[in-house]
This record gives structure tokens, sequence and C-alpha cells, in this order.
């Protein structure tokens, strides 16, 4: 649930661990990743303003939407951008990220921001070079966040975009050098899930401790149904849509929740499932064998179990349990009933054998009675 | 009958094969084996006395969970009680840090012998009704006098508390960053010079080691897309583990490979191993299986060195429950199957009516 992401992107990261991490994963099905990147950018904003998050501050490092679009953004949906320069920068990669416009040095309008405008916004041209992003990353991130412990949070408008400039691997090293930074609290961010390989997503997905996928609400796997239908369908699609979280828990576990969201004029709204569809973890079932093992009750109540013909060891008369009586009967009827019993096996057995030994020279042990071994 | 004539044949059984190994912390075991022990008490009975010198145990990750970094804790901490050399690879630009996180063995009796007790229980099995029985007395403790830890093959570790650090301090420790080389030429030799220590020849054993490589191929790492290099690490790898008294455990998550690479690294192990995660809070599983509450992930023991033999060791079950007693023992479990409720049982219900199936008129039986 998108509630809970911002929960946890909000709570932050514990001294000593990695910060969180979420991954928003969108595809040209469902082209909606910047609608709920946006809506977690607008939440996490309102929690950073009203004091509530562990970050003091946010540094988003815009590659696919200019600054200029943030700032109307976050205005319309409310953030007050009157103190802005105090917890939000952006590093602008949109602009100018290979540094093209720079190097045509002439009458070329290089519209930097002026010192009126409401969002810090630096510009950076050598996006090919991962470790200057970072360090771009934390200065900023430090200008935010204070001299002392203050942690901030880190949001990346398109990772499909850097790894166009940039290796997977540079890119993997980016993101986990920022997880594990002591000054960052939580970092967040997209990707287009069919642009990449799946080798890249996997890595992707490695290294965040959240996943959001979208993905179109009903899949139209039959290929046979009407334009109509499929017309409809994509109507649909085009509005609505199932929001599937992934969610690493510390003791190992993984949380797996579903919504549906639908995209309206004021932004993205998430309502929880309407149809329940069982998530039936077919992958995870392995063979199971039946219980075999005892539990602590059963094991003391089969301890309680007389068995028949058992000497039961304590120096008590034999009983024998012809199964019809408890246990619980007193145990000052044991003796007269141990009695009646044994007057019982005498009369039924009636009958007699009679042995004649063939011979002399017969090993003694033929005679002997195997049941001897028992303890009757 | 006649009584059976002991054959004098020419062949006799050769015993005195395997040196007696005098170091603490090894064991010997069939076929001229010796083991160490992977640190978790259930892991070695399960594998059949534990990691034998000489293999290679990979374990395939779930990128969704850390249970590879318990099995490793574990690892490196009963190398670490054993006073064995230890080389520890991990893409983090800080290994040493982790060394930290390393449990201690659990000292105390009162411990120990609670978590025996149901098991002692449970080994009595079929309670046979055999007069001899009352002549037995008080049935002998398991455990010998001697419960110093430096002696016990395989110590039981309390994750919460830390190893302490005169363990960590000792000189036969290494660790290593994998994270920035473009590529493996120095770790492989790095893992030479370490492994030259203990090679094998026909002395008895002074020391052994152990290698713990975590996350090989994560992608954070500047060689992780090369991968016939990192398949041929893990092969001069072998062959020098091979070679020497130690055993390698490499952890890899599978997921980030390319599925050929994924098999063909399976392959190479010698004891392979995979952990999973579980869905949190799943109504299905909880109803499926028992002590699902406890549970935080899954083993898979999908193979099992055999080292200088061709029989195969055939487990009997080959997925375990990894739990954690008190939050400090990890413990592997037998996958139980909750009891079925007769009622509500989908799947038996289909099996259960077999008499309402056939409907074949006159061949009613």
């Amino acid at each position: 649930m998108a509630e809970s992401i911002c929960r946890n992107l909000r709570d932050g990261a514990l001294e000593g661990e990695h910060a969180p991490a979420l991954s928003i994963k969108d595809s040209i099905a469902t082209p909606f990743g910047s609608d709920v990147f946006n809506y977690v950018l607008t939440k996490l904003s309102a929690n950073i303003l009203a004091g509530k998050s562990q970050s003091k501050g946010i540094v988003l490092v815009a590659f696919s939407r200019s600054p200029s679009f943030y700032v109307d953004f976050l205005k319309t949906n409310g953030i007050d951008l009157v103190s802005a320069k105090k917890w939000i920068s952006i590093l602008d990669c949109y602009t100018d990220p290979l540094g093209w416009k720079d190097s045509l040095k002439g009458p070329l309008d290089t519209k930097n921001f002026s010192l009126k405008d409401p969002i810090e916004a630096v510009l950076f041209r050598h996006v090919r070079n991962l470790d200057l992003l970072f360090s771009a990353i934390i200065e900023m991130g430090e200008a935010l966040a204070g001299q002392g412990k203050g942690r901030f949070s880190v949001s990346i408008d398109l990772v499909t975009e850097m790894l166009r400039h940039a290796s997977l691997s540079s890119v993997a090293n980016l993101l986990s050098k920022v997880r594990s930074h002591d000054r960052i609290s939580s970092t967040f961010w997209l990707l287009h899930s069919d642009l990449h390989e799946i080798r890249a997503i996997a890595a992707l997905e490695y290294l965040s401790s959240m996943v959001g996928s979208l993905e179109p609400m009903n899949l139209s796997l039959n290929g046979q149904r009407g334009d109509l239908e499929k017309l409809s369908l994509l109507e649909q699609n085009s509005r609505k849509g199932k929001f599937h979280v992934r969610i690493k828990r510390r003791n190992g576990r993984v949380r797996v929740m579903c919504e549906d969201f639908h995209i309206e004029q004021s932004g993205i709204n998430f309502t929880p499932v309407s149809s329940e569809e069982g998530i039936i973890n077919q992958g995870l079932l392995p063979k199971v064998q039946f219980n075999l093992q005892l539990s602590e009750k059963e094991r003391i109540d089969r301890a309680k179990v007389v068995l028949p013909f058992e000497h039961q060891g304590n120096g008590e008369p034999l009983h024998i349990y012809d199964g019809r009586r408890s246990l619980s009967e007193g145990k000052d009827e044991k003796a007269s009933v141990s009695t009646e019993n044994l007057q019982t096996n005498e009369d039924s057995g009636k009958g007699e054998i009679i042995y004649f030994r063939d011979s002399d020279d017969e090993m003694p042990d033929s005679d002997e009675d195997p049941d001897d071994d028992l303890d009757i | 009958m006649a009584a059976m004539k002991t054959r004098m044949s020419s062949f006799s059984r050769n015993t005195s094969v395997a040196p007696v190994p005098q170091a603490p912390g090894l064991k010997s075991g069939p076929n001229g084996t010796i083991f160490l022990s992977s640190g978790i008490p259930d892991l070695d009975k399960i594998l059949g006395g534990g990691f034998p010198l000489g293999s290679l145990v990979m374990v395939m990750e779930d990128t969704e969970a850390p249970h590879h970094m318990l099995l490793l804790r574990n690892f490196m901490s009963q190398g670490l009680v054993h006073n064995q050399h230890l080389l520890y690879a991990s893409p983090s630009k800080d290994p040493r840090a982790f060394l930290g996180t390393l449990p201690s063995p659990v000292l105390s009796k009162d411990d120990r012998s609670h978590n025996r007790d149901p098991e002692q229980l449970q080994e009595r099995g079929l309670r046979i009704a055999w007069q001899y029985k009352k002549y037995f007395g008080e049935p002998q403790p398991n455990f010998d006098s001697h419960r110093d830890t430096k002696h016990e093959y395989c110590n039981d570790f309390d994750l919460r508390k830390p190893l302490e650090r005169h363990f960590l301090t000792a000189q036969n420790i290494c660790c290593l960053s994998i994270q920035d080389p473009p590529n493996l030429a120095a770790f492989r030799d790095c893992c030479a010079k370490f492994l030259a220590q203990f090679s094998r020849n026909n002395s008895s054993i002074s020391c052994a080691g152990r290698v713990a490589i975590q996350s090989f191929c994560a992608p954070q790492c500047e060689y992780s897309n090369m991968e016939w290099d990192m398949l041929s690490f893990i092969r001069s790898l072998k062959g020098m583990i091979r070679d020497s008294n130690a055993v390698a455990v490499i952890t890899f998550p599978p997921s980030l490979l390319s599925p050929s690479s994924s098999k063909r690294w399976q392959h190479i192990a010698d004891t392979l191993l995979s952990v999973k995660a579980i869905p949190d809070e799943d109504k299905e599983l909880a109803n499926l299986l028992t002590g699902y509450q406890d549970m935080i992930g899954l083993l898979n023991v999908h193979k099992v060195a055999n080292v200088n033999t061709q029989v195969p060791v055939i487990l009997e079950a080959t997925t375990f429950s990894i739990k954690l007693q008190k939050r400090r023992h990890l413990v592997l479990e037998c996958l139980n199957q909750a009891p079925v409720d007769g009622s509500s049982g989908s799947s038996y219900a289909s099996t259960g009516s077999c008499s309402g199936s056939t409907k074949t008129g006159t061949l009613d039986f």
C-alpha cells in the first residue's frame, strides 16, 4: 500500500543499516510511474515540512523533467515553497546532461535559474561521470541537512536515463553507495521496466528494499477478443491499474501487498483491492511431509498412555490395560481391577497344549517361549 | 541349521587410511574425508557431518532476504572459534565491519541441555516392552565432561551476542573488498596466497582454512558483467581448494546472472544450498505449514558433496525451514504439513469421493 511505503520512507534508516530504498517500476501498459513518483515526493515533502520524518531535506536528481516542472507541481499540490531552499534542492540533469549546450558557446539562451526562484537548482553537466554525480548529491544534501548528524533523502527521477549514459555496474555502485551512506535517510527512484534487460531490473530490485510495480487492471491475454473489447480495456487501463508492492522486512520475510489506483485530474488515488484474488504462492510450496513430529502437548499425552503388557517400571503392581477404562479412574480401584483381570484371563484360557519333545538333543532354546523376552 | 563359516578371503578391509585429524574442529568422516563444521548443528547433521575439506560450497541467495548472511556468519564464527584461518571477501567498502556482527558461541550448559532434551525424548521412538530395560540405569548424558568449546566440533551460536574481540584481532583473518577492482586477477592472487598455507600433503593437518565470499556477482562490482571471467575465477578457486585443507563458501544471487551462467555455477559447486524468503502474513501458508509464525525463511539442499565415492547422498527431505529460536539460535527444521481439516481441505475432497465419481451402472463395486 502506498501509505506504508511513504511511512517507511518517512521513518528512514536505523543506525548502522542501509537506508530504505524504493523502486517504482512501470511499463507502457501502465505509464503512470511518474504519477506515483510525484505522489511519493509530495508525501515525503509534507512529512519533512511537518517535521515528522527523519530526513531534513530532499535532493532531487532530475533527469526527465525540468526543475520548473517540479516547482509548479509542488505549488499546485499545496506544498509551501516559501522556505523551500532549506529543505529541497534539485540537481538538474535534464537541461544539459552531457554539457553540449555549454560547449556550443554562442547566442544560445542559457537560461539559468535566477536567484528569486524558490528552489535551488544546480546544473549538472557530467552525467557520465557517476563519481562526480555522487559527490554532487552528497554536497547538496549536506548543505540541506546541516553539519551535524542530520540526514537527507535522495530521489532520482529516472534511473532509466542514468542507465543510458552509464553502465549497470556503475549505476548499481552509485545506488549502493547512496544507500549505505550514513547521512542518507531514504531514497527512491523510478524506472521503466520495459526499457531494460531482465538482468538490469533484477539488479535494481536487488538494491532496493521496496519494489512498487504498476500493472494494468486486467491483462488481456486472450488474443481473441473483439476490437471493441480491446478498446474498452485500453480505456480502462488508461486510467486505472494495480499497484503491487513487495517490501523486504528486517526479519527476512517479504510483505506482498496490492492496491488499485486510478488517475484523476488532481493526481493519483489509491484504493484497496476491490476483488479478492488470492495470491497463491505456488513457487514457494515445496514438497511437504506429513507431520511426524509431536508438539509438547502431544508428547506429554503419549507419555501418559499406558501400553498393554508393559512393566511400567515404577514399582506398581501389574496392571493390564484393557482399553476400556481410562487412566483417571482412582488408584484405589487398581488393586481390585488387577485381580479381576487376572481371574478373567485364567478363566478364558480353557484349552491346554500338550507337547512331546521330539528328541533329547534338541537345543533347549526351542523350548523357551519367545514371549519370555517381553515384560508381561 | 548349519553355522556360517567365516570365509577367509584375500581381501581385507583397509581401515587405516585417513590421517587422524589433530587440529581442533575437524572430524573424520566416511571414505577418508575430513569434515569441518558449518557452524549450524542442524546443517551438519543434514549434510552428514559438515563440509568436507577441499570442497566448494555455493549458496544461492534470494534477492529479497538476507538469510545467506546468517549462514555465512555462523560459518565464519565457527572458524574463528576453532582458530582456523579465514579469508572474507565482500562487495562492501568495509568488510571488516561485518566481523563485528559475528555471533558468539553459547557457553552456558543450561541453554544447551534445554535444547537437547526434546531431541532426546524423540530419539526414544518406539517404546518396546522389553524386560531387560529395567536393568538399565539412568541414561548416560550424551556429552562428555570436557565441554570446553575449543574441542567441540560444532558450536551453537547466539546470534544476539557478538563474538569476543580477541577472536577478531587475531592474525588469521584476511578481509577483502571486491567492489572496486576492475577484474578478478588481484582477488585470485590473494586467494592463491591464502590457500597456499594449507596445501595438502600426507602429513597431518596442522590447520584448516575457510574462505567466505559474499554476494559474488553483486551488481555494484565492476567485474559483474564479465560472466566468463567470474566463471573462470570460480573454476580456479575450486582447483586451489581441492589441493588444500580448506573449504570455500560462495554466496551469489542467481537472478542477477544470465540463466546459462547461473546453471554453470550451480553445476560447479560440490555442495549447493539455496535460501528463500517467505511472504509475510500469508494466511494460506500459515494454514499449510506448522510453525509458520517462527519461520523466517526456507533452506533447500540441492546437492551434497560426495568426495571419494560414487555413491550419491540422497536426503530424505531437501527443504527445511529456517527458524530463530528465541531470536538467538539458528535452527533448521523439516517442513511439516499442518493437519488438514477434513471438512475444508479442498485438495483432499476430490480424492475422497471415489465412489461418487463412478456412475457406470452395472459394474459397481
